[in-house]
């Protein structure tokens, strides 16, 4: 009964601002797919073409066998919650979960069973004669969540539906939503620009930046495997070392380190960017050599978990100072200053019992763990 | 406030110190009962008073014989209330939707009718339209048939519907602006076609603009004397009723006014109060949190929006642009000669330099005590809130009820006897003035101090400033715009009040107003009139301007 969804070339500009450059997406019936980004990256926009609120310059787009981009918003038939749930104010909760059914002309018993029915699902039953202005945000939430279902869409579209909502009810919600897509079995494109829920929630991500796809995949792909610095910047937290290859020989490759002088987090985006004046450095590390060659250039991507802590220095280990502990309950987080920069480094919370700041310590690294990128040379 | 009462008895009785503002609560309580509800009692007496008794018998009477001015009024209302609802709502649509091109100008031109005196806009279509128009005349030698009389019942609809659809307009495109486009886009998702979402989402949350609008509108056209007694002529509505049964000493009949006033002040009273109770009630919270793309309009629609925006907005400004060129003609009666001359002018200048000087000092006066009232009311109201402040602030609702000529019959009805006989004085215009414009003044200043922090004065308490020194180096500089836009609100409907002034005036007090209507109305004195209206119109427009100029972009949120 669900259908995919299927994107080709979709591009759109805002005057100067490329907000899509060549978008091409596959989604399976059934998926729960997230697109994520940092603002400004096209999700949006990319959502509302799909809805019919954004017409693109070019590319198409199919659901189901049937071309959506040259039908008005009205007659696509696909289900939005909106951000800010857009709920009408002027009408009762049963009368906005009807509303789709009223301007299909749905039966009278039609309308009322399937919005009985939509309100059973987001447990607002017993709110059904109260207005929007009277629920909190999660009813209104679970409001605008009934009303784009009622109508029963081909797709579920939802932008950034929990961003209004506090930390502990978001969490909540979107466990909430997750219940109700599988349930349904409806195919769902979802926008948010919170990394973390994209990971707790979807079948698939799509990371955007600059109107572009920059990695496809399941969360777990997307995290352990990023395609570019961008990706693995953007999704957790990760350490970028800098520096050049040595040599390579046996699979190995050496590369010695840059002394980093930050790990700048960019305000916007919150993408982690290293900052080097290109000086090698002390610090040598020995990497699976991949398709790396001597002389290369290239950007290490180290996740916070994956470094420990050593007893003394032995093969890729950095020695380094603390400089920050912070206790976040199950782990402890650690700023350490090292001949490749600063590095931040979680740690299980009773294997950095006694740690504080000013302490010298080796940290030791999974080679293994580490994903390798060619550096850009036109910095 | 029980709270910390009962905390403080435990604790042994701590007197609080003595708060002068309890003196200011006390000071205007007084104020409003001593000359808004003791004159409306006594209106209300001599109304229900006959022979030594009490009696229904005017109430009768006005029912048999003068019913036609309650009918003329109602029809009036309507009448304006409707043709203002048909322009300003596609007005404001064609700007906040369609892309009209210059909203910026727009909407400043729009202004202008609203705060321009409504007999003047009456005054200049006779000028087109009247006996002696330039219009009439014109069609005249053409040979072509007359547009009928303009006096009467149409052109007081005319000049009231053009003066006052701005207050629609203004409401409208305001509701439309805060409209969030998501609701609208949400229907569309839905499945909802253009139409369906027009009729089932936008008129709705529309409604409380619309409704809003035609209330204040209906209720300016009830209170409205100037331009009737302008234009209508023999045309009576209650206020001229009132006024003419009142100031006739051969036919007239006080007991007449009194009770005609009570019935007009019934009228307004329940219109505003339905207006309160609607807009109360119906007033959407929309949680915009973007704002409207401009949707893309088709251009033919566009040039159309344009066409009739411009159209409309010249219309409304053709009395203003009438009255300012009339004055450069030289005339003779209502007899205008070719050319261009200053004559007029220096005609006002030499008769009645000592009404440009009232009408100035009475409105400087005027608006000084308004703005000094407005200023320790509104910090009661807002910093020191009590059921004794709630109920100064519902009496301080009466006088948006109050036309301007039932006040004057009311306040001559009490002082104009022993033993406090204040009829022939100035202090009672300057009062007459100061109770229908306190309101305004009072809202600008809780307006803007209703913005301002609290622990923005406690952290000056904090320093060290005594709460005096507090008020006058951080309240009162936060509530300048405020302050100032009551003032300036206040100057231009003060500078041209008719209503009361022609019936509290007296001998050399005789404003502007009065002059430009004994000039126009009485002695079809066209020329000299037209010079004391533009020369009325500057008075309005100049302090509005620099206001404009001072605060920018500021300036429209906080009129």
């Amino acid at each position: 009964m669900s259908v995919g969804l299927t994107i080709r070339g979709l591009c759109k500009r805002f005057g100067e601002r490329e907000a899509l450059a060549g978008v091409d997406l596959e989604i399976q019936p059934g998926e729960f797919f997230t697109l994520v980004g940092p603002s400004g990256c096209g999700k949006t926009t990319l959502l509302r073409c799909v809805a019919g609120f954004a017409r693109p310059d070019a590319g198409e787009i199919t659901c189901d066998g049937e071309r959506l981009d040259p039908l008005p918003p009205h007659r696509r038939n696909l289900g939005m919650v909106f951000q800010n749930y857009a709920l009408f104010p002027h009408l009762s909760v049963r009368e906005n979960v009807a509303y789709g059914l009223r301007a299909r002309k749905a039966p009278r018993a039609l309308v009322a069973e399937r919005v009985a029915r939509a309100l059973e699902q987001v447990h607002l039953a017993h709110r059904a004669g109260d207005f929007p202005g009277m629920l909190s945000g999660g009813e209104q939430q679970r409001v605008a969540t009934a009303r784009a279902l009622a109508i029963e869409p081909r797709l579920l579209l939802m932008d950034e539906p929990l961003s209004n909502l506090d930390a502990k009810l978001r969490v909540q919600m979107r466990e909430e939503i997750r219940r109700v897509q599988r349930a349904l079995g409806i195919t769902t494109l979802y926008v948010t620009h919170d990394q973390e829920e994209a990971l707790a929630l979807s079948d698939r991500i799509a990371v955007m930046n600059a109107g572009r796809l920059e990695q496809v995949g399941d969360p777990l792909h997307i995290y352990r495997d990023p395609a570019t610095p961008f990706v693995a910047g953007f999704i957790g937290h990760t350490n970028f070392l800098v520096g050049a290859v040595e040599s390579v020989a046996e699979g190995q490759a050496r590369v010695r380190l840059q002394a980093l002088r930050s790990q700048v987090a960019d305000a916007v985006s919150g993408v982690v960017a290293p900052s080097s004046d290109g000086a090698a450095g002390q610090a040598v590390i020995v990497i699976p050599a991949g398709d790396v060659a001597a002389g290369q250039a290239v950007t290490i991507a180290l996740r916070p978990e994956r470094f420990s802590l050593s007893p003394q220095a032995g093969a890729n280990s950095l020695p380094g100072k603390i400089e920050e502990t912070v206790f976040l309950g199950a782990v402890i987080r650690l700023r350490v200053a090292t001949a490749a920069g600063p590095i931040t480094v979680e740690l299980q919370a009773q294997a950095a019992e006694g740690l504080h700041p000013g302490a010298e310590v080796h940290l030791a690294f999974d080679a293994a763990a580490a994903t390798v990128f060619a550096s850009p040379t036109d910095r | 406030m029980a709270g910390s009462a009962t905390a403080s008895k435990a604790l042994g009785r701590v007197r609080a110190p003595r708060d002068p503002w309890q003196g200011v609560l006390a000071l205007s309580y007084g104020l409003l009962i001593f000359f808004i509800a003791y004159p409306l009692g006594e209106l209300l007496f001599s109304s229900l008073r006959a022979e030594g008794a009490w009696s229904l018998v005017h109430f009768a009477k006005f029912f048999h014989y003068h019913s036609d001015a309650l009918e003329h009024s109602l029809y009036v209302g309507v009448m304006v209330t409707l043709f203002s609802a048909v322009i300003g709502v596609p007005l404001a649509a064609a700007v906040t939707r369609w892309g009209v091109p210059g909203k910026a100008l727009v909407r400043a031109l729009v202004v202008l009718p609203l705060v321009s005196p409504p007999f003047i806009g009456a005054y200049s279509w006779i000028l087109l339209l009247g006996r002696n128009g330039w219009l009439t005349r014109l069609l005249e030698a053409g040979g072509l048939p007359s547009l009928g009389t303009i006096y009467g019942a149409k052109g007081i609809i005319l000049a009231l519907t053009l003066n006052l659809y701005p207050f629609i307009f203004l409401l409208v495109s305001a509701s439309l602006t805060s409209l969030d486009p998501a609701l609208e886009e949400a229907a569309a998702n839905l499945g909802a076609t253009p139409w369906r979402i027009f009729r089932t989402v936008t008129v709705p949350l529309l409604t409380p603009a619309i409704l809003g609008g035609a209330l204040l509108v209906f209720l300016t056209t009830l209170a409205d004397f100037g331009s009737a007694i302008t234009i209508g002529v023999d045309y009576d509505v209650l206020p001229t009723f009132i006024y003419k049964n009142f100031i006739n000493e051969m036919g007239g009949e006080p007991a007449m006014a009194a009770t005609a006033g009570i019935i007009l002040l019934a009228c307004t009273t329940a219109v505003l109060l339905v207006e309160r109770w609607y807009v109360g009630r119906r007033s959407y919270v929309m949680s915009g949190l973007r704002r409207a793309a401009k949707p893309e309009v088709a251009p033919r629609l566009r040039r159309l929006a344009t066409a009739l925006a411009y159209g409309i907005i010249g219309l409304s400004l053709v009395p203003t642009v009438v009255v300012v060129v009339t004055s450069f003609f030289p005339s003779d009666g209502p007899i205008m000669r070719p050319g261009f001359s200053a004559s007029n002018y220096l005609h006002v200048f030499e008769s009645v330099p000592r009404a440009m000087f009232s009408s100035l000092f009475l409105t400087a006066v005027a608006t000084f005590v308004c703005v000094v009232l407005g200023v320790l009311i509104g910090y009661l109201l807002v910093r020191r809130r009590s059921q004794w402040t709630a109920g100064l602030e519902g009496m301080l609702m009466v006088p948006y009820a109050i036309p301007g000529t039932v006040l004057a019959v009311a306040l001559i009805t009490a002082f104009g006897r022993s033993p406090i006989l204040l009829t022939g004085t100035v202090t009672i215009l300057v009062i007459s003035y100061v109770l229908r414009r306190l309101p305004y003044a009072v809202r600008g200043v809780t307006a803007v101090l209703h913005h301002v922090e609290p622990a923005t004065e406690e952290a000056s308490v904090s320093l060290g400033a005594s709460p005096a020194r507090t008020f006058l180096r951080v309240t009162l500089p936060l509530m300048a715009p405020g302050i100032v836009s009551g003032a300036v609100m206040t100057w231009v409907q003060v500078i041209s009040e008719i209503a009361s002034t022609i019936l509290l005036y007296f001998g050399s007090w005789a404003t502007m107003t009065v002059v430009i209507y004994q000039q126009v109305v009485l002695s079809d004195n066209f020329g000299p009139g037209a010079a004391a209206s533009t020369l009325l119109l500057a008075g309005v427009f100049i302090p509005l301007l620099i206001f404009n100029v001072w605060q920018g972009e500021r300036a429209a949120e906080l009129m």
